[in-house]
């Protein structure tokens, strides 16, 4: 049973190694938009990670969110026609052992702003 | 006469003087080809490939350095001609620069040392810029004006020079072409002296052709002028209120010629006010008075030839040149740029890396706040 913690700890590593950061952006957007009750949807995502100069293509950015939906970090939900994401409890423990490994720094989401004012 | 154009500006008036005849000279061929009308053109090769295209740059020196490739030709053609060129640019410059140097060579060895007759003198038309013009070209004026034409000027060994001046087209607005029209009907009203005597009724003496030609080859500037001539008005007084506004004023006449065309009928004893005028400043002139049908009123055209250090000429170029160079100087001062002094706070810092820090725990809040950890 230890065995299996660990064995579970060493690819939990490994994936948040292996994360860019688009992958850690789109985490906090998603986090931070969902506390504001404000949907964040796959269109949201990408003019964010332009803005952010991460990416220019939508390809990329559906890639990066799809990822994350593959690791379970992230819910992909079909509402109102759109395709709204939401942190789950693993993408939020990732996003933890990022920020405190001060990999990234947190960058401004345009489309959040933009739905708040 | 054989006119001659040398560079962009003493090319375009060349062909306006003579459209059919004028011998056109320029380092570049697409600057010959730009100049409507004229006669014979002729290229002067430059070494670089470029400046064929490119003209002489406002450098006199290349203008030079074309000048010795076409050498013999320009002194076969210069010989009793009159030749148009400017000051301010590198071909016009340079070029009558080379030509001035070897007329004096020329002048030396000729006729057994005597100099180059009557017939073989070349008249020189100079244009010089306004004041106001790029700063290479006063520049250029000033060292031509100082160098090459101060030393010509003593030795005395070309025809008339004429020293027209860009200030009038500047002060009036007026476009090149039609100013160089104006200085070619100016210079006609002159040049058609001697064609008056011969085609006019003749009252009082004549100024032949030979007399003409005697005139213009005196070594010293020439200050034309014409105008409807009053006899109840002092002459000095009509001279200054009609001074050619297109050349340099004049210095006191060691030489004066005079034409004096008179209405049919009208009495043409007046001339003699103008001889005493002349007699009283010890400048007898030459001179002739003919009878012209077309005209309502007396008409005078008249030319004094004056000696003038070429350095007179330079004193309001020079004035500018230092008010120019002050004035770019003064620009450089105001564009000079303190930096400012950035202190880094280590305070201020920490503070700003700590509000980065706080995006941080705000992220984690917001998970914290949806129940996500």
């Amino acid at each position: 049973m230890a065995r299996s913690a660990e064995l579970t700890d060493d690819l939990f590593q490994d994936q948040l190694n292996r994360l860019g950061e688009g992958h850690f952006q789109i985490l906090c957007w998603c986090s931070m938009s969902e506390a504001e009750s404000i949907k964040y949807n796959i269109t949201n995502c990408f003019d964010d990670l332009k803005h952010a100069n991460i990416t220019r293509t939508k390809q990329t950015a559906v890639s990066i969110v799809e990822t994350l939906w593959a690791l379970c970090y992230v819910d992909i939900r079909e509402e109102r026609n759109r395709k709204n994401i939401y942190i789950t409890s693993h993408g939020a423990k990732a996003l933890e052992k990022l920020i405190k490994s001060n990999r990234y720094t947190v960058k401004k989401s345009l489309s959040m702003e933009d739905l708040k004012s | 006469m054989k006119v001659i154009g040398i560079g962009g500006a003493g090319g375009k008036i060349a062909a306006k003087m003579d459209s059919e005849n004028a011998i056109l000279v320029n380092v570049s061929q697409t600057e010959l080809d730009k100049v409507v009308g004229g006669g014979e053109r002729i290229v002067a090769p430059i070494q670089s490939i470029a400046g064929q295209f490119r003209g002489s740059r406002k450098e006199p020196q290349i203008g030079l350095e074309a000048y010795r490739t076409i050498r013999r030709r320009m002194l076969e053609n210069i010989r009793g001609a009159i030749v148009f060129s400017s000051t301010g640019g590198g071909t016009g410059n340079g070029i009558t620069k080379g030509i001035l140097e070897d007329i004096v060579e020329l002048d030396e060895h000729a006729e057994g040392g005597h100099g180059l007759p009557i017939q073989d003198k070349t008249m020189f038309c100079l244009l010089l810029p306004d004041d106001s013009e790029t700063r290479e070209y006063v520049e250029n004026s000033i060292d031509f004006l100082s160098d090459t034409l101060a030393g010509v000027i003593d030795k005395g060994c070309t025809g008339n020079i004429m020293l027209f001046s860009n200030k009038l087209k500047f002060a009036d607005k007026i476009g090149e072409d039609a100013y160089n029209q104006m200085i070619v009907d100016s210079l006609n009203v002159f040049m058609a002296i001697p064609q008056k005597n011969e085609t006019m009724k003749l009252l009082e003496l004549h100024i032949d052709q030979e007399d003409f030609a005697a005139y213009i080859a005196k070594p010293y500037f020439n200050h034309f002028c014409y105008f409807d001539y009053d006899r109840t008005k002092d002459l000095g007084v009509q001279i200054k209120a009609n001074a050619n506004s297109l050349l340099l004023p004049p210095e006191e006449a060691i030489e004066v010629m005079f034409l004096l065309e008179v209405p049919p009928g009208q009495d043409h004893t007046m001339f003699y006010d103008i001889m005493q005028y002349y007699s009283k400043l010890k400048s007898p002139p030459v001179y002739s008075v003919v009878e012209n049908p077309a005209l309502q009123r007396p008409f005078l055209t008249l030319s004094m030839l004056y000696s003038r250090k070429p350095i007179e000429v330079l004193e309001e170029y020079n004035q500018k040149n230092v008010d120019n160079k002050d004035a770019i100087v003064q620009r450089s001062i105001n564009q000079y740029v303190n930096l400012q002094k950035v202190a880094v706070d280590m305070d201020d810092e920490a503070k700003r890396a700590g509000a980065e820090k706080g995006i941080n725990s705000e992220v984690l809040n917001s998970l914290r706040r949806i129940g996500k950890l």
